[in-house]
């Protein structure tokens, strides 16, 4: 019987496959997933124009002028005779700023007042302005020469460069770039596991109201059904993963020193450290590897628990409330992934990696940071451990679920399903 | 010689019991009825049957041994709720059941060739089933069920859902896959359906058997020295001059020539020619023949006599 495996899952494999959407969205995602992140900064080009007026009434009359416009705001200074309730009335501007006469020696005499909340880059933006304005008037009181040349040569540029010594080169490593790969490592595989399993659920979900299902149980085990369905689905994903670990592998191998190039030596460091680190295409396809193998193993631990729930239910509304045995722990997995980020090697975050649930989430976000490989390893062992014994436990469930017509089960139903002969 | 035999079978689900010591056997090469109101416990026979669940006690022998899984590629199964993979063309699903019953991929697509071609469906080949209407999905489920030439077939409430003509061609399709020596079982609740064409018959009620056997046997026994009269005259003359020859005597008005129905149960064969003798002297005959049973009728008598009360939409308006 294990050709029928083979059947089950060259059918259910084929049939989405073979879908347009799943050609297209495998194909215009990572272009969809570029478009997104390049989307702010070039929302932030074409509608730059739009700025915003403040008003500026200075009794000291030495901060304003000192006061330098950018792109979103500009200052103007107000006779400090106009009513200020006037200004405040004024559809010319969008914030009115009142410097009190001893705001030099008094920094905290300053309002301001504004028609809608100001953002957080706005307001610290504004602030910095007036501390440096301050602090200029200050200096100059002490009326010594050359001061501005004196200060320039005081202030330390400090820039310092981390090297990690546990990978086998010294290399150097940036956290802010660690951190944002790990949590676009932790959402690839969330989303994976999240909508492929789901995939799983409403699909048993639609066999069971076709009733195609009692013909195909009437050839194979439903244990054979279950397990070719999940895995026919899951290597649809794994197609997914690897067609864009080839994409990004062939962006990174060719695209990234193209890239470098037209940039130059001479660009930001950030951007030169970040196509450094995208350009290295052997760890780029190692990360995928991981990915693969962590996804292999959330996505078989949950799509398992998917496909007991989907047997049990008649339709996806009432699939909704028992689901969530599934999406909270992926949830939880996320959130802890937030968290272990922030400190990858703490003792915390070792058992989060370690624990099958929240594992596949928790290793993606601290991967980038180096990890030993026997915790990579362990971690992979026991989710393996994990999703057999679910796949063996939800196959017992189901066998008896997918009979069930008409009533909402509940998690006890299910508990007592798993225990029939 | 039983082609298949499940004996003892008990099934129990939370609160209730499916199958309750439940028997069969079905010859080789014969048709046999599973007849029994809707939930008396069918299905779930079916079920173990096919291997898709265990029985909690009892034993099913399939062609001589031990039924396992690999056995379920020697039977076909047409199940009360028919359903296909609606995005899957026709050829292809087809193709797939049957390579699920171990046919190769070439074999499956000649055989379906060919039995397209005789029930006239070869243009579907290409058609998504979400395509096709109701009756035309049944067809190419009917197929599905029979192409791998099972030596079992199983046919849960076969005639529903078609059209009278397409049952007919149904009917005969079966009948001739039964001359070429298949087995088959019909499992229905409408017992006229059936009754012409089976041999044997299991009737299920409440999760029993209440009665098993030959058909023209349970007819006969059922039938034994029943006859009815077609008579004008009073009912008690009759009555009175049977007295001795017969056991029970009922009547009831026939039609609106005046004429009466007695329905006679002799006390014997041997009293017949007495019978007629003495009800002629009595009342004046127009008709006295043997009384055959419906199988509907046997059911509720069945049932009747299993002290069961009789479900509902079996009693005759």
């Amino acid at each position: 019987m294990k050709s029928n495996l083979y059947l089950i899952i060259r059918r259910e494999y084929l049939e989405r496959v073979r879908r347009k959407s799943f050609i297209i969205t495998t194909i215009l995602m990572p272009i969809l997933m570029l478009g997104l992140m390049a989307a702010p900064a070039l929302a932030m080009i074409l509608a730059g124009t739009e700025s915003k007026s403040i008003a500026v009434v200075d009794y000291t009359e030495g901060i304003a002028p000192m006061l330098q416009n950018n792109d979103e705001l500009v200052f103007r200074a107000v006779d400090k005779h106009i009513a200020i309730d006037s200004l405040k009335k004024s559809e010319n501007y969008d914030a009115v700023i009142v410097i009190g006469e001893d705001a030099v020696d008094n920094p905290t005499n300053i309002q301001m007042y504004t028609h809608s909340a100001p953002s957080m880059m706005t307001e610290s933006y504004i602030r910095d302005q007036m501390r440096y304005a301050i602090r200029e008037i200050r200096i100059q009181r002490y009326d010594i020469d050359n001061l501005d040349q004196i200060l320039a040569e005081i202030e330390p540029n400090v820039g310092m460069t981390t090297y990690r010594l546990d990978t086998e080169k010294e290399e150097e490593t940036s956290s802010a770039l660690s951190y944002f790969l790990g949590l676009a490592m932790m959402m690839t595989l969330y989303m994976f596991i999240l909508i492929y399993g789901q995939m799983v659920m409403t699909s048993i979900i639609e066999e069971k109201n076709n009733r195609v299902l009692e013909v195909v149980v009437s050839s194979v085990k439903p244990r054979t059904l279950m397990l070719g369905k999940i895995v026919g689905i899951g290597l649809v994903a794994v197609t997914q993963i690897v067609i864009w670990g080839i994409l990004i592998g062939a962006a990174s191998f060719w695209g990234m020193p193209a890239l470098a190039s037209s940039v130059g030596t001479d660009g930001d460091a950030d951007l030169l450290a970040m196509i450094a680190q995208f350009g290295d295409t052997g760890r780029i396809l190692v990360y995928f590897g991981y990915i693969l193998l962590f996804m292999i193993g959330g996505y078989m631990l949950y799509s398992s628990v998917y496909a007991a729930i989907g047997s049990a239910v008649d339709n996806v509304q009432d699939a909704s409330q028992l689901s969530s045995i599934a999406t909270v722990p992926i949830i939880l997995g996320i959130v802890f992934s937030m968290v272990v980020a922030q400190d990858p090697t703490s003792n915390l975050a070792f058992w989060l990696g370690i624990i099958p649930l929240t594992s596949p989430m928790v290793m993606m976000a601290r991967l980038p940071y180096g990890i030993p490989g026997w915790e990579i390893w362990l971690s992979i062992a026991l989710l393996v451990v994990a999703f057999i014994f679910m796949v063996w436990l939800s196959a017992k469930i189901y066998r008896v679920g997918i009979f069930m017509y008409g009533k909402k089960p509940s998690l006890k139903d299910l508990a007592r399903w798993a225990t029939y002969k | 010689m039983n082609l298949l035999e499940a004996t003892d079978i008990v099934k129990d689900y939370t609160g209730h019991r499916a199958l309750d010591n439940v028997s069969i056997a079905v010859p080789q090469g014969k048709v046999y009825g599973l007849l029994g109101p809707n939930g008396a416990g069918k299905t779930t026979l079916i079920r173990i049957i096919n291997h898709i669940t265990a029985p909690d006690s009892g034993t099913v022998t399939f062609d001589g041994h031990k039924l396992v899984q690999d056995d379920v590629r020697h039977i076909g199964y047409l199940p009360e709720e028919r359903g296909l993979y609606k995005k899957m063309k026709v050829g292809e699903q087809a193709t797939f059941f049957a390579r699920l019953k171990g046919l190769s991929s070439a074999d499956a697509q000649r055989q379906l060739k060919e039995w397209f071609e005789r029930l006239e469906i070869s243009s579907w080949w290409d058609k998504k089933v979400e395509e096709l209407s109701k009756g035309m999905a049944q067809k190419v489920q009917f197929v599905i069920t029979v192409l791998h030439r099972p030596k079992l077939l199983i046919f849960d409430e076969p005639f529903s859902g078609f059209d009278p003509i397409n049952a007919q061609v149904l009917k005969n399709e079966i009948l001739r896959l039964r001359d070429e020596g298949a087995t088959v079982i019909f499992s229905t609740h409408n017992m006229g359906s059936v009754e012409e064409i089976c041999d044997n018959i299991t009737l299920i009620n409440k999760s029993k058997n209440i009665l098993t056997g030959n058909v023209e046997e349970i007819r006969g026994r059922y039938g034994k020295d029943k006859y009815l009269l077609t008579y004008t005259g009073e009912h008690a003359a009759l009555a009175s001059a049977l007295q001795g020859s017969c056991a029970s005597i009922e009547s009831r008005p026939d039609d609106k020539l005046g004429r009466h129905v007695a329905e006679i149960q002799l006390v014997d064969s041997e009293a017949r020619r007495p019978a007629i003798a003495q009800a002629n002297s009595a009342v004046d005959v127009y008709a006295f023949q043997p009384l055959l049973m419906s199988m509907n009728d046997i059911f509720i008598k069945a049932v009747e006599e299993a002290n069961e009360t009789v479900p509902p939409e079996y009693i005759k308006q």
